[in-house]
C-alpha cells in the first residue's frame, strides 16, 4: 500500500512539473523531459516492471493532454522503461557520468522514435527535428543528476 | 547496484502494454476513438484547434449525435404541442357539454354542420365556359338540385362560392356558375352590411345591381353571400368590385365585380350538403 501511495505521489509530482510548470518555467519552450528521466531512473532502480508501468501511465496521461498520434508516448515510454530495467544489473546508477550518458540516449531514442511514429502514421506530417529537440536533450541531460539523486532517495526505502 | 528483485512477468507485462499501445495506435484510424480523445483533450485544453478535429474526426458520430439531439428537441415540441392539443380538446368537450345543457334548457334543435363533397369536374365545354360545367358525383352520393357549389383556395386557404347544381344524374351532375346570364346571388358588401343582387353575364366578371345611390362602394370592396341567399351560407366570399357605374336618371348604382373562383385553375368543385336534418 505505502509502494503504491508512492508511486502515486510521483506520479502527481512529475505530471505537475512536466505539464503545468512547463508551462511557466520554460525558456523559448526548451523544457526538460522530467518524465523521461524519472522512467529511466524507476528502471534502474525498481526494474522493467514498475519501470514499464510507470512509463506506461506517463505516456498515456501525456498522450491525453496532446495532439499528436495517441499511444505513441505511452509506447516509447513502456519501452524505455523495459529497457532501462534490462540495462540496471550491468551498470553502476551512482555514476553520474554514467546517468547522464543513459538518459541521453534514452532521449535520442524517444524523439526519433516519436518523430518517426508521426512520419508514418500522419500522411502530411511535416516537422522536422529542430534546435529545440537537441535543446531539450541537454537540458534534460543536465537535470538528470538531481531528479536520480531525489528518486533514489524517495525509492530507497521501499 | 540493484534495489530490486527481477520480476517473473515482466516480459508478459511489457508484451501486453506494448499491444494495448499498438491497439491505441491503431484506434487512430477508428473515427469513435479519435473523437473521444480529442473530446478528452478539448475538456483538459479548451480551444478552436480542438473543438475543430472533434468535429472533422466524428463524421458519422457527430451526425448520429446530431439526430439524436434534434429527435430529442421535436420530441419535446411534439409534447408540448400535444399538451395543447389536450387542453384545447378538453376545452371543446366542456363547450359542447355546455352547449348540449343549454339546448335542453332551451328546447332547442341540435344546428348540424354542412357535409363537403369533393366532385371533380369532368365535362367543360368551351362555349359554355362561364355558364354551367359537370362534374363526377351525382345522385348516388347525395347530391339533388339547389346545393351550392364551392372551390376551395390553396394559397388563400378560403372557400369561394361559385355555382348551384341545376340538373342532377345517377353519377353525375351540372353546375351553373354564378357567372351564368341566367343566375342570380343575393350578396352584400362586406363590413358595409349593403345587400345588393350578383347577376352573371357569361363572362369573367359579373354585375353587381341594386346599390343604393347613397352608399359609399369603390372598387376593392369585396362581395361576400348575404344572409339573404336560400342557397349559400353567409358570409362566403364571391368577387371584389372592378368599378362602379353611376347613372342620374336610375334609383339604383350598378358595379362590375370579378369573381375569386378560377375557372383555368379549378378541377375540384366542393359540393355542399346540409345535413339530413336539416333538409
Amino acid at each position: 500500500m505505502r509502494k503504491l501511495i508512492l508511486y502515486f505521489l510521483i506520479y502527481i509530482f512529475f505530471c505537475l512539473i512536466q505539464f503545468f510548470f512547463s508551462q511557466y518555467l520554460n525558456s523559448f519552450r526548451i523544457f526538460p523531459n522530467f518524465i523521461l528521466v524519472c522512467v529511466v531512473c524507476i528502471g534502474f532502480i525498481k526494474g522493467s516492471f514498475n519501470a514499464q508501468l510507470v512509463g506506461f501511465l506517463f505516456g498515456l496521461t501525456w498522450d491525453i493532454f496532446s495532439t499528436d498520434v495517441f499511444a505513441t508516448r505511452a509506447l516509447l515510454f513502456t519501452i524505455l522503461g523495459y529497457l532501462s530495467g534490462k540495462l540496471n544489473r550491468k551498470f553502476d546508477i551512482i555514476n553520474t557520468f554514467f546517468q547522464c550518458v543513459i538518459v541521453f540516449l534514452a532521449n535520442i531514442v524517444y524523439d526519433l522514435g516519436l518523430y518517426l511514429i508521426n512520419c508514418i502514421i500522419i500522411q502530411d506530417f511535416k516537422d522536422t527535428l529542430t534546435f529545440k529537440n537537441i535543446s531539450n536533450i541537454f537540458t534534460t541531460t543536465i537535470v538528470t543528476p538531481f531528479v536520480f539523486y531525489v528518486l533514489r532517495r524517495v525509492l530507497k526505502g521501499i | 547496484m540493484s534495489l530490486y528483485k527481477k520480476s517473473r512477468y515482466e516480459n508478459i507485462v511489457f508484451i501486453v502494454l506494448i499491444l494495448i499501445c499498438f491497439i491505441f495506435i491503431g484506434g487512430r484510424f477508428f473515427v469513435t476513438i479519435n473523437c473521444i480523445k480529442h473530446f478528452i483533450y478539448y475538456i483538459a485544453y479548451p480551444n478552436l484547434s480542438a473543438a475543430d478535429n472533434i468535429l472533422k474526426f466524428s463524421g458519422n458520430f457527430a451526425n448520429n449525435i446530431e439526430s439524436l439531439i434534434s429527435l430529442h428537441q421535436d420530441n419535446i415540441s411534439y409534447k408540448q404541442k400535444n399538451q395543447e392539443l389536450i387542453d384545447k380538446l378538453r376545452n371543446y368537450e366542456l363547450i359542447t357539454h355546455e352547449y348540449e345543457s343549454l339546448l335542453k334548457l332551451f328546447k332547442l334543435d341540435k344546428v348540424d354542420n354542412t357535409k363537403s363533397v369533393y366532385a371533380r369536374i369532368v365535362v367543360r365545354e368551351p362555349s359554355l365556359w362561364y355558364q354551367s360545367f359537370i362534374i363526377d358525383k351525382g345522385s348516388d352520393d347525395g347530391l339533388y338540385n339547389e346545393l351550392p357549389v364551392a372551390v376551395f383556395n390553396k394559397t388563400k386557404n378560403a372557400l369561394y362560392a361559385m355555382g348551384t347544381i341545376v340538373e342532377t344524374y345517377k353519377n353525375s351532375s351540372k353546375v351553373a356558375l354564378i357567372t351564368n346570364s341566367e343566375s342570380i346571388l343575393p350578396v352584400e358588401i362586406k363590413n358595409k352590411g349593403i345587400n345588393c343582387l350578383v347577376e352573371g353575364f357569361d363572362s369573367c366578371l359579373v354585375k353587381v345591381t341594386y346599390i343604393p345611390l347613397n352608399v359609399d362602394v369603390k372598387p376593392g370592396d369585396e362581395l361576400v353571400v348575404s344572409n339573404l341567399s336560400s342557397i349559400f351560407n353567409y358570409g362566403i366570399p364571391v368577387g371584389v368590385i372592378r368599378g362602379i357605374v353611376q347613372e342620374p336618371y336610375m334609383d339604383f348604382q350598378t358595379a362590375t365585380a370579378e369573381v375569386f373562383f378560377d375557372m383555368v385553375s379549378s378541377n375540384i368543385a366542393i359540393v355542399l350538403v346540409p345535413s339530413e336534418q336539416k333538409q
